[in-house]
């Protein structure tokens, strides 16, 4: 973080930090401090180089009985080894860079170990304002780092505030690790609040949508739990994970001395069957149209390199769907989802809903579906969804008999598959390679010209067209590097369909559930993981997305995290527009106007700039001449550069 | 039957390329304000936008060379947006709606354009 330091406490030095510092440093003391052999030995990563070893009188300073309190008053005051504190030590073993909150009782014993005892670095506690903003912004994080992120909650309150975005990160398949406060010892808990603050089993109202989840009942449990939530949380497929954390046991003495942090061992990712992709390869040499789909596939740049190697081997259109960036779009294989329909053999990798890429069903009173492949096209299925999944929720989406169904992380799978896919290519098949990729080179340059030609149509209109909006920001994106870290499926996809995008952070994908409420958040989310890359976080923000968590932008503002924020402000939820506007149609009646009812957002307009600027970030608008945006977007671009997050309101068309 | 009905919709778009627009040649102004008027209180605008300029959520649809029939048998009977009956939208309210559509000018060409210059 930045500036903001410059008015908070100096925590470099503080007596618990310069004790566990020094003490990591000569062995010797580790009793004296409660750190374990082994952590002294390994070399604790806590260790400053400039420490030196404690003096004696700062020894009886933290760990005596202080002066003018008997044993019996020091006994009951104070506590000289916090449970908490290894707490910290484990998290700082794992690497985690930040933790999200919204503060609580329940927590408040390592919440005071990270901050005083952990130095309030790596991790770093993050102030948000709702605990669904934590860990959307932990979705976000993720989706630029591939890392986990790690939220610290109240484990019922805080918890059920959470649970949209936990549902969000399940469906996007985000890991994270969330930590959840809880009193389990009947007999200890304050009367009052910390009853209503208490569960006998807190992760169970989001149990049906995490991976794993444990609820420790000593701090050996603890470490190993945390090690165990890491590993599930980011095997394939990844996902969000809970440790419920004991307020006894955080709050409580350390007592045993000889406590182990294991060692986290990442899990290699599952690969597809060795056979199974031998006749996946011979399908795909075989097919005169073999497709490519792709979803939620790339988790870094490597996964884009490798689906571009095989696309290229075999000169087949890729239609990503852009649950991640999985495929550069100005490459010519970048395909409209138009050429599935086409294929005899449909390569289908992570794909959130094979059987919606398939088939189709009309939105109408009696929903028949359609066959978009052709009859005999074959489908080849591969991706982890099979390997993990529950009952409740139905984001497993319809089932789908492919013709061939590999369990396994498709980024892991494609080097075999490409390396299988080469072996089995005769001459004659690699000689047809040229002939296809002139043609697609042809069929993606018509696409491109069209996608060009459709935004000059209202160009000039106000509200601003959607088009307009993306152009005039790639005004000030095209000089640097850059992450569209919103999605954009709600403006007509102008981002992707414009902006030309390569790197695995250009797109962040989506919420995952559609749950609303993930822009804002998961937007600061990446912009924390993006400061001081130099990479600039753009999101274009609707505004009904905006009110459900507007502290985002205040979190973004209190930690100095650069963003650049444009409204898609359509002054409604246009979605349920449309929607409703459908369900009049049908019924023959109120098509002239009700469906305004229940979604508009006008009466009064919100003025979003103003609320933006009431959070303490830097505003302008709105903005409803285009010819006004481009200036206005270099005016807030001076902000950004200089670190801070800056914030300009737009009224656009619907989309 | 969808298959019929899609011959149907091609058929009528061919003739909309060649078909004179003699019923509608002479719009008046106020054909086109009405027509706007209704453009926006049947919230058409929701899908193609405030220009008819057309998104992911429906095709542009301005400006158009489509005549009237050709209109109507989308707005009335396409698979790919709501139909509206003439019980909700009577045959002059839809042909106010298209003048004010046909009225829609075209925008500059791309060239003219310089933000648009992606290459």
């Amino acid at each position: 973080m930045k500036s903001n330091k410059d008015d908070r406490p100096d925590f470099s030095m503080n007596r618990r930090k310069f004790l566990s510092s020094a003490t990591a440093a000569a062995a010797g003391a580790a009793t004296l401090v409660g750190a374990s052999k082994t952590e002294a030995q390994q070399g604790s990563h806590q260790v400053t180089a400039a420490a030196e070893p404690p003096g004696a009188a700062q020894l009886q300073m933290e760990y005596d009985i202080p002066e003018g309190y008997s044993a019996d008053q020091a006994y009951d005051y104070f506590v000289s080894s916090p449970g908490s504190d290894f707490m910290v030590d484990v998290i700082k073993r794992m690497g985690i860079d930040y933790i999200t909150t919204n503060p609580g009782s329940s927590f408040r014993g390592i919440h005071e170990s990270i901050v005083n005892y952990g130095g309030n670095n790596a991790p770093e506690l993050l102030t948000t304002l709702h605990e669904e903003q934590a860990t959307a912004m932990a979705q976000g994080y993720y989706k630029v780092t591939g890392k986990p992120l790690m939220a610290l909650v109240h484990g019922t309150v805080g918890l059920q505030h959470a649970s949209m975005a936990v549902y969000n990160a399940w469906c996007d398949r985000a890991p994270m690790i969330i930590l959840a406060g809880n009193h389990l010892d009947v007999t200890q808990r304050r009367t009052g609040v910390e009853w209503s603050h208490s569960a006998q089993d807190c992760i169970r109202v989001v149990r049906d949508y995490i991976k794993w989840d444990d609820q420790p009942v000593s701090l050996q449990h603890f470490a190993e739990s945390m090690a165990r939530a890491w590993k599930i949380a980011m095997t394939p497929p990844r996902g969000p994970v809970v440790i419920a954390v004991d307020g006894h046991l955080q709050e409580g003495e350390r007592g045993d001395q000889n406590l182990q942090i294991p060692r986290v061992t990442p899990t290699q990712p599952p690969i597809g069957d060795e056979a199974a992709v031998a006749e996946a390869a011979r399908m795909l040499v075989e097919a005169e149209n073999p497709v490519i789909v792709v979803d939620l596939m790339a988790h870094d740049q490597t996964g884009i390199d490798r689906l571009v190697e095989i696309a290229e081997t075999l000169q087949a259109p890729v239609v990503n769907q852009y649950g991640r960036m999985n495929f550069p779009n100005r490459h010519h294989l970048s395909q409209g989802a138009g050429v599935v329909a086409r294929a005899d053999v449909i390569l289908c990798l992570e794909l959130y809903d094979t059987w919606g890429t398939i088939n189709t069903m009309r939105d109408r009173v009696h929903r028949d579906a359609q066959r978009r492949a052709r009859p005999d096209a074959k489908v080849i299925d591969i991706g982890v969804k099979d390997l993990f999944t529950k009952s409740n929720y139905q984001n497993f989406q319809r089932y789908i008999a492919a013709d061939l169904s590999i369990a396994g992380d498709a980024q892991a799978t494609l080097p075999s598959l490409t390396e299988a896919v080469r072996s089995e290519m005769k001459r004659s098949r690699r000689s047809s390679n040229s002939e296809r990729e002139s043609r697609w080179q042809t069929e993606h340059r018509r696409v491109y010209d069209q996608t060009l030609d459709a935004a000059r149509y209202a160009w000039d209109a106000s509200p601003i067209s959607t088009a307009r909006l993306y152009a005039e920001i790639w005004q000030i994106a095209q000089h640097r590097d850059w992450s569209l870290v919103s999605d954009d499926s709600l403006k007509s996809r102008w981002g992707r369909r414009l902006w030309p995008m390569s790197k695995h952070y250009h797109y962040l994908g989506r919420s995952g559930a559609g749950g609303v409420g993930y822009g804002a958040p998961a937007a600061v989310g990446a912009a924390l993981a993006l400061q001081d890359t130099g990479i600039l976080p753009i999101n274009v923000q609707g505004d009904g997305d905006m009110m459900y968590a507007p502290g985002a932008f205040w979190a973004a503002a209190h930690h100095n995290i650069p963003l650049l924020t444009v409204t898609h402000n359509n002054l409604g939820y246009h979605q349920e527009n449309m929607h409703l506007q459908r369900m009049a149609a049908r019924r023959q009646r109120g098509a002239d106007g009700s469906a305004l009812i229940g979604n508009e957002l006008r009466n009064p307009e919100m003025d979003l700039a103003k609320i933006a600027g009431g959070m303490g970030v830097w505003s302008e608008g709105p903005i409803h001449d285009p010819n006004e945006l481009g200036p206005a977007l270099v005016r807030a671009m001076d902000v950004v550069d200089q670190g801070e997050p800056a914030f300009i309101d737009c009224r656009c068309q619907p989309r | 039957m969808t298959q019929v009905k899609s011959y149907l919709i091609i058929t009528l778009l061919g003739l909309a390329v060649l078909a004179p627009h003699a019923a509608f040649a002479q719009e008046s102004e106020s054909d086109v304000s009405s027509g706007k008027a209704l453009y926006d209180s049947f919230q058409c605008w929701q899908c193609h936008g405030y220009e008819g300029q057309g998104g992911r959520a429906g095709p542009r649809i301005a400006p158009t060379d489509f005549p009237y029939i050709a209109f109507a048998q989308f707005v009335r009977h396409t698979n790919l947006m709501p139909a509206y009956s003439p019980n909700v939208l009577n045959d002059d309210q839809l042909k106010e709606i298209y003048e004010f559509v046909r009225s829609i000018p075209a925008p500059s060409a791309l060239e003219d354009i310089s933000k648009l210059d992606f290459e």
